[in-house]
């Protein structure tokens, strides 16, 4: 199941709808509703041939609102899957991808010249200018875990930026185990190498974070976490706290990787360590804490860099208990 | 750490390498390897973060995979002759199996992908003692097994470590990753040669742990873990930037450094043996090892990248001394010139 799951997502499905018949497919009912709900390129609409549900919505908000939401199958289109072709077309590129990566080699790392890398003072990288920007993220929430809150990532205005947006509940799932919910996140994907293989990202030449986002006036937390192959520290990771203005104009937030402090299972270490930067997998950013309300984040670009002025290696320990106490005291 | 068990467990690691090259009864042997695999862990977890532990735990499970190994051939060959006394393996299936295990143990391809994880993960000075002090025990039991090696496979993992070596170090930006590879490509140089000539891969042995302590401690006296920080020690201290140079061109074999010597006498000895295709591609592959010293070089030694400051001084004030660093500086560049006397070896 995973591995058609794998060819479709690969795959050039031929087909004239983003909304494939499940009733075809019955034994790929839920895989096919998974890959539907990926942010799919949608064909534009056709004048004159315009389903009725779509003339009915009409607006530009319907539309915005199903390029996130669950796609719908047009119960008269049915797409066209060829199997032979999907796994001639993912073996073709995963073998382009291993020829990219052995002629990479002999250029530098990551492909770079290695004086280019080493000059670099900032890099971008992740920004939000297209669908496949989009891709590279998973929005995540309590819903998961039986919770109600929601949250949805869409391209902002003019395909420059990235808008979270959703519910956040507090409503404890009833499973008679959780006593607080309410969270929702955006965590990037693992990199991903030919044939699948996990890559990490190698930060080492940067000292900062630096975010452009347009925020609700809430504050976020920024968590990292580094690749490892180990079970032990598969719930380890780095965070931070991002407070956002709400304002109309963008905010340039730049956090010190080394002002991230560790924590395990959600519960921050007396033992504080530094943070590695050779082996970034991933990046979050959660927000939690809250009764029933909206939450909106814009998101510019994500970026680290290497500002001239910052040079410590780790937060001191007092430090971040300082910052706890304060952030205890005043209610959200 | 508390200086009395940290020397407690120091004296274990040299104790237990002493007991595996003196031994001659196989399970005393195999007692002076976990001896040393026990005893090296706090050591290279001394200081102690979550990448250190996984580093640790990585080559704890590697090494003792390798033991378990040495101890089914062991008890393989004890079946077969009789005896424990490391004289000659009789069953081929036990030299297989114990030519595998001792390479497990020096990081031989393809069993090295645990070299570059775990050297990364640890302190310079806990790498230091990984890549040199622990390749004694195995390298020793490699050459007191010699005449029953499997040649093939042992010239094999050899070429094929010189090859990786040399592939996988070529994008590296971070200095421990690349002495890792370096050390991998260099066991491939030494275990070439084993069959034909040991006292070779003695030879080149020494000068290899000359080379990577000197490297090593340069490293920790700059206090350099990625090639962007040992690109700025031109600003601190330009001597040690040559050194640096120096150091780094006889690591990649070139003459008439004391590195050429090893790769010299090899050579030679191979084509002795009527083996010439086999020298030719190490020679070709041991230039990759060479463009990337040369790269590092590029950017430490031989050009003066952007740095922040102008000053000489470093903010922070740091009094390192670091112990035999200018004999080894001499040793690990000058000792080309003594090559007639090798001829003592023969």
């Amino acid at each position: 199941m995973a591995l058609v799951h794998k060819l479709l997502n690969g795959t050039c499905i031929l087909r004239k709808c983003p909304k494939p018949s499940v009733a075809s497919y019955p034994f790929l009912g839920t895989r096919f509703a998974d890959y539907c709900s990926s942010s799919l390129q949608k064909p534009a609409p056709v004048p004159g041939k315009a389903s009725s549900q779509r003339k009915t919505e009409g607006d530009l908000q319907g539309h915005h609102q199903r390029d996130v939401a669950l796609d719908i199958t047009c119960p008269e289109e049915k797409p066209e899957v060829s199997f032979d072709k999907a796994i001639k077309d993912e073996l073709k590129n995963h073998f382009w991808r291993l020829k990219d990566d052995i002629v990479n080699r002999w250029i530098g790392p990551e492909g770079r010249p290695l004086h280019e890398v080493l000059l670099e003072q900032a890099r971008v990288v992740w920004k939000f200018r297209g669908k496949e920007d989009l891709d590279k993220w998973i929005v995540t929430s309590d819903k998961t875990i039986g919770g109600r809150s929601e949250a949805f990532l869409k391209m902002g205005k003019n395909n420059q930026s990235a808008l979270l947006y959703g519910t956040l509940s507090s409503d404890t799932p009833q499973d008679g185990e959780s006593s607080r919910s309410g969270y929702c996140a955006m965590i990037s994907r693992i990199p991903r190498g030919p044939f699948e293989r996990k890559r990490s990202y190698d930060w080492s030449q940067f000292n900062t974070l630096y975010l452009r986002v347009r925020g609700d006036g809430r504050p976020w937390m920024v968590n990292i976490r580094e690749d490892t192959d180990i079970i032990q520290r598969k719930n380890q990771m780095y965070s931070y706290f991002m407070f956002t203005r709400g304002g109309p104009y963008w905010q340039d937030v730049k956090i010190p990787f080394s002002k991230f402090f560790f924590s395990n299972q959600g519960r921050i270490r007396d033992a504080q360590y530094q943070l590695l930067l050779d082996k970034f997998w991933r990046l979050g950013s959660p927000r939690s804490r809250c009764l029933h309300i909206w939450c909106l984040v814009s998101v510019h670009f994500l970026a680290c860099s290497q500002p001239p002025s910052c040079c410590i290696l780790m937060a001191e320990r007092e430090q971040v208990l300082v910052f706890l106490l304060i952030k205890a005291l005043i209610p959200s | 750490m508390n200086p009395l068990i940290f020397t407690t467990i120091l004296m274990t690691v040299l104790l237990g390498t002493m007991i595996v090259m003196m031994s001659s009864h196989w399970l005393m042997i195999w007692i002076g390897f976990e001896m040393n695999l026990l005893a090296i862990i706090p050591i290279l977890m001394k200081k102690y973060n979550p990448r250190t532990m996984e580093a640790s735990t990585k080559y704890f499970l590697t090494q003792a995979t390798a033991s378990m190994l040495l101890m089914m051939a062991i008890i393989i060959n004890l079946m077969h002759s009789g005896q424990w006394t490391i004289t000659k393996v009789f069953n081929p299936t036990a030299s297989i199996i114990m030519t595998s295990a001792l390479a497990m143990k020096l990081g031989l391809t393809p069993f090295h992908f645990w070299v570059p994880e775990v050297t990364q993960g640890i302190s310079l000075t806990s790498g230091l003692i990984l890549l040199t002090w622990q390749k004694l025990a195995p390298m020793s039991i490699l050459y007191q097994i010699s005449p029953s090696i499997n040649l093939n496979i042992l010239l094999t993992m050899a070429v094929l470590s010189i090859l990786v070596g040399g592939w996988g170090g070529l994008n590296q930006t971070q200095l421990r990753k690349i002495m890792a590879y370096s050390s991998i490509a260099h066991m491939g140089w030494m275990t070439a040669v084993l069959v034909y000539n040991p006292t070779l891969t003695m030879l080149n042995m020494l000068i290899y742990i000359m080379m990577t302590l000197t490297m090593f401690m340069l490293f920790i006296h700059s206090s350099s873990t990625t090639t962007l920080s040992l690109s700025h020690t031109w600003n601190k201290t330009p001597l040690i930037t040559t050194l640096i140079l120096i150091t780094l061109l006889s690591m990649g074999g070139l003459p008439p450094l004391s590195g050429f010597m090893p790769k010299w006498m090899i050579i030679q000895e191979l084509t002795k043996n009527s083996s010439i295709i086999l020298p030719t591609l190490m020679a070709i592959m041991a230039l990759l090892n060479l463009y990337f010293y040369m790269r590092l070089t590029y950017s430490t030694s031989l050009t003066m990248f952007p740095s922040t400051n102008n000053m000489k001084m470093k903010w922070q004030f740091e009094t390192k001394r670091i112990t035999l660093l200018p004999p080894l500086i001499v040793m690990s560049s000058l000792l080309l010139p003594l090559t007639p006397m090798l001829s003592i070896l023969d």
